[in-house]
């Protein structure tokens, strides 16, 4: 009886146990419960109030950008980021304090189940007697599990692989003989055949086809094969290789590339370039007559590269797939930037003079990445590089304010300078046989012989061009000034030739076609004369609209981008 | 009584000899942290700071004394009770304290980096880490799982109404640590990450902070773990794939009876890990030669399913590659660089700001894609072989006629001892007598009571 009595009392006992082990849990479990709501409840209201990503704020940055000296504003953007971060680190508090809180009732319902469970052990279940087979039923059940599994995952697997694309195997990179990745470049016989640049081929007014159309005339059409309006503004002029022309426009919104059919003037694709990395928000301030595409674009026969005033800089194929974009910082020019690019084997060549902070560029044409950088200690300029070879390397020479400088192009390396210029420098240096020949408004037209030590071996001083670039040829130099004159010289001695005043004045500059030199002036009349020495005009056409660029000769036609229209001339 | 008193004492002397170490400060920081003159407080570290080497040999200490531990009171005490008390124990020190790290779940990929990376010097308590436990498996069996792993001990403290996993999933999940094992060591091997450390259920719990993510995984596997056991260390742990080949191997692994098994069933239900084996195919199947046959055809194919799925996971490189930062990073820059992304990111502003040239980047990101493949076939042709081996296991005839123990499985944990009633006898609780009878009801009882 009293073993009984005993047994009942420990029976009662363990109930009482485990009837408070049980409220224990369920409280324990109710508060877990209603902890672990709260907390995605608080987890995503910290997710809305990111601080660092505030659409109030935003507005409000925004408004000060537009605004920069309101202090009020200030005030209140300071105010506003304060509370939200305060916002921000209570909730961070709360979810902190409320995972200790989770942690200890979970803890207490853990121990509550563990001791309701010691206080009713479960016997083994005898009443099932084993079947003679199981193992071997469990074993092929098994097999078939792990074979579909098996399969299953080996199918998911090849379709994940098949699906999955990476452009890093397709980065431009092409293969050459040796297995190495290299950029394939243009020869000089390719890029004298093809227009890839300011001034055409090396950037020296030399035209290499030299079959040109002997009448033309704008307003009656007579032998314009094409005129296609270009809708976005630049100054910039058109290159060209094989059948497809490319230039820019921009305006302070947008950036463009226009790809037009060399045959038909159809524009085949156009690309915006206005989200390249590092872009400035705010567009510079730029000169009506400078805009944000004065820069020339330029191309490698595989990929062409445009900048903008923005300092925007990118690399398209041809068919206006981007390969790379940067931008190299805003330029600090007060009419914007106008100096053009140029290509020289795997590198972009960029002159970017500025008011503070000259740097000679070169970017990798493949990847944009950076092949050197080199400090300019000279005035800010509009000029753009030509690369000349001296029989001995190749050069690439700068004008600039005061000095004419040359590089090695490969490495950026200066190889010599000069000091002869002053002002603002607009036109770029012209070349041919050993001698460099620069020239500015207000300074002078200096012709400086390579050699051991470059110098100057004469110079000129009157009736200067201001923006267009001087011409070479083997005997004779010929300057076009902004204000009407062309003035052209005996190469080697400097002598003046003749001086012919024209009724409006010359941005653009002469090109050599054969033995002829073509000059349009700013109303878009081409002037033709012989590059001779004494002044003897073949003809003259009209174009029907202003214009500042550079025209394009190939495959016996001419391309001239007006204020408006590009235009092909041909017959 | 007294024998299990003196036990005890030893265990609280063990521990408040160790617990006075834990309040050692850890090592200077390398940068010092700014002061603030405001009342800001400065937020702690979730991961751990690095410890003095003094500190460290402690925690190698503690690691050697606790699989010692362990090792004892499953061969020798064959004490449930003291298992679980050491598995406390262990999820407090290696757990809460060291907050999960070093764990030699995670050192699998220090020293598969250290293998792949000749610069990293890994540290000397990283390996008696990584390998101690390998050691004491290959001649104990599984005693580390059984009561120093922490992320074991987690799961094994929510343990409530376990399940048994059926036979087929249960085979089908089994695979799952070994491709997790492999994705771990090639990820490693090519400086990608250190994924076990990054997908770790449980050290958010830790830590007392993790991703939201991580957090929500780690409470899933806690609510699963309640039905069914261990669910990380069973279907996922790719060190135990590693303890797992050891085990097999030893000869003093424990088992369920101290003495002679008699077939009384009473264990039968009670691994909820699905260690414990019946006694099988007392007789040859039915279809014998088929069976062979399937088993001789399975043999034949295996080469050709090695290398096939070598080369489905060789066609893996790109996303797998994609988890190392360097191509990951080098796709955006070139999204970025074609105008398909307009918004940067952190990284490729960084990386921009770096002055980095990109082609580099985008070198070394080809370069890793390429130790991607190769890593691919060996990953893939692992899993294919794994398969295989797994398949053909489950052809083979075994003639075994007791309850036995998976040694590659059992995790030595002791539930199993007390169902034995040979354990029982052991213990003084039942006689030899009773134990001879189990089967009937009252005998049950009477050993579940005591």
């Amino acid at each position: 009886m009293a073993k009984q009595a005993e047994d009942n009392r420990r029976k009662n006992r363990a109930k009482l146990w485990y009837n408070i082990a049980k409220r224990i849990a369920i409280v324990a479990a109710v508060l877990a419960g209603i902890l672990s709501v709260l907390m995605i409840v608080n987890y995503l209201q910290t997710k809305s109030v990111d601080p660092m990503n505030s659409k109030a704020i935003a507005q409000l940055m925004t408004q000060l950008q537009e605004n920069p000296s309101d202090t009020a504003l200030k005030e209140q953007i300071r105010a506003l980021d304060l509370l939200a971060r305060k916002a921000y680190f209570i909730y961070q508090w709360q979810i902190r304090t409320g995972s200790y809180l989770l942690f200890a009732f979970v803890l207490i319902l853990l121990l509550a189940l563990k001791y309701m469970s010691s206080l009713q052990p479960r016997l083994p279940d005898l009443s099932k007697s084993p079947e003679p087979d199981e193992a071997r039923e469990n074993k092929f059940i098994s097999r078939k599990y792990i074979l579909f599994g098996g399969l299953g995952l080996f199918i998911l697997a090849f379709i994940l692989g098949i699906i999955s694309q990476t452009d890093l195997k397709n980065i431009g990179i092409v293969k050459t003989k040796g297995g190495q990745g290299a950029a394939v470049f243009p020869s000089i016989e390719e890029i004298r055949n093809n227009w890839p640049g300011f001034r055409g081929p090396e950037g020296i007014g030399v035209a290499y086809h030299t079959d040109v159309p002997p009448e033309w005339d704008g307003p009656s059409g007579q032998n314009i094969l094409w005129k296609t309006p270009i809708p976005h503004p630049g100054y910039n002029s058109p290159i060209i290789w094989a059948k497809r022309i490319f230039l820019s426009g921009a305006d302070r919104r947008t950036q463009i590339v226009y790809c037009v059919d060399a045959d038909s003037g159809e524009i085949l694709w156009q690309k915006e370039l206005n989200d390249i990395p590092g872009s400035p928000e705010r567009r510079p301030n730029v000169t009506e007559d400078t805009g944000y595409a004065a820069p020339t674009m330029t191309t490698d026969g595989q990929r062409i590269f445009v900048l903008f005033a923005t300092g925007d800089i990118a690399c398209l194929d041809f068919e206006g797939n981007r390969i790379w974009a940067k931008n190299l910082g805003m330029p600090d020019n007060h009419y914007g930037h106008g100096s053009s690019l140029i290509t020289y084997r795997d590198l972009v060549i960029i002159q970017f003079d500025q008011n503070t902070g000259g740097r000679l560029l070169a970017l990798k044409t493949l990847t944009g990445d950076l092949a050197y950088d080199q400090p300019r200690d000279v005035e800010i300029s509009w000029a753009s590089p030509i690369l000349v070879n001296t029989g001995s390397r190749t050069e690439l020479i700068l004008n600039s304010n005061p000095f004419v400088m040359s590089h090695d192009p490969q490495t950026g390396q200066e190889l010599w300078r000069v000091r002869c210029m002053q002002g603002e420098i607009g036109p770029s240096p012209a070349y041919a046989a050993g001698m460099v020949y620069v020239v500015n408004d207000y300074a002078r037209l200096a012709a400086i012989r390579l050699g051991e030590t470059p110098d100057v071996v004469w110079e000129y001083i009157d009736d200067l061009s201001e923006v267009s670039s001087p011409l070479a040829t083997n005997d004779l130099v010929i300057m076009a000034a902004s204000y009407g004159a062309v003035t052209c010289f005996d190469k080697k001695t400097g002598e003046r030739l003749w001086i012919q005043d024209f009724s409006e004045g010359f941005y653009s500059s002469p090109v050599l076609v054969g033995d002829s030199v073509y000059l349009m002036d700013v109303s878009g009349v081409i002037y033709v004369f012989k590059a001779e020495r004494e002044f003897r005009l073949i003809s003259q056409h009209e174009l029907g609209e202003r214009a500042v660029t550079i025209p394009a000769f190939m495959h016996n036609r001419i391309y001239i981008r007006g204020e408006k229209n590009l235009f092909c001339i041909g017959d | 009584m007294r024998y299990k008193s003196r036990r005890s004492k030893l265990f609280i002397v063990a521990l408040l000899f160790l617990f006075p170490l834990l309040g050692l400060s850890q090592v200077p920081e390398r940068v010092p942290k700014p002061d603030f003159e405001t009342d800001y407080i400065r937020p702690d570290f979730l991961t751990p700071t690095p410890r003095a080497t003094a500190l460290e040999y402690i925690d190698i200490g503690v690691l050697i004394v606790a699989l010692f531990l362990a090792t004892y009171f499953a061969h020798k005490q064959r004490s449930r009770q003291n298992i679980f008390l050491l598995m406390v124990f262990s999820l407090a020190y290696f757990g809460f304290y060291r907050k999960g790290c070093i764990c030699p779940i995670g050192a699998i990929q220090n020293v598969t980096y250290a293998l792949f990376n000749p610069a990293y010097a890994i540290p000397v308590f990283v390996i008696v880490f990584f390998v101690l436990p390998l050691v004491l498996a290959l001649f104990y069996g599984r005693t580390f799982c059984a009561a120093v792993c922490p992320l074991g001990a987690i799961q094994d403290a929510v343990v409530l109404k376990p399940t048994n996993v059926p036979g087929g999933l249960a085979a089908v999940l089994s695979v799952l640590p070994y491709l997790y094992l492999g994705l771990a060591v090639l990820l490693a091997a090519t400086g990608a990450g250190f994924i076990i450390c990054q997908y770790d259920p449980f050290i958010g719990f830790f830590r007392f902070g993790a991703d939201f993510n991580m957090v929500i995984f780690g409470l899933s596997m806690l609510l699963l773990g309640t039905v069914v056991a261990r669910p990380y260390c069973r279907f996922l742990c790719p060190y135990g794939v590693l303890l797992n080949w050891m085990s097999r191997l030893s000869k003093r692994h424990v088992g369920i009876t101290p003495d002679e098994c008699n077939n009384c069933r009473l264990c039968e239900e009670s691994c909820p890990f699905g260690a414990i084996k019946k006694p099988d195919e007392a007789a040859p199947p039915a279809n014998r030669e088929a069976e062979v046959k399937k088993l001789a055809f399975i043999i034949v194919l295996l080469p050709i399913v090695v290398f096939g799925s070598g080369w489905i996971g060789s066609r893996l490189e790109i996303p797998l590659s994609r988890l190392h930062a360097n191509v990951s990073l080098a796709e955006e820059i070139l999204l970025e660089n074609s105008g398909q992304r307009t918004e940067l990111t952190d990284e490729t502003k960084a990386f921009r700001a770096s002055g980095k040239p990109t082609e580099e980047l985008f070198a070394e990101a080809s370069a890793i894609q390429r130790q991607f493949k190769v890593g691919g076939w060996i990953l893939g042709g692992f899993i294919g072989l794994i398969l295989c081996l797994k398949l053909i296991n489950l052809f083979m005839r075994r003639r075994q006629s007791e309850y036995y123990v998976d040694k590659g499985t059992c995790l030595s944990c002791g539930r199993c001892f007390s169902y034995c009633p040979y354990e029982q006898v052991r213990l003084g609780i039942i006689t030899p007598k009773e134990a001879e009878k189990m089967g009937s009801k009252e005998v049950k009882i009477k050993q579940f009571r005591a």
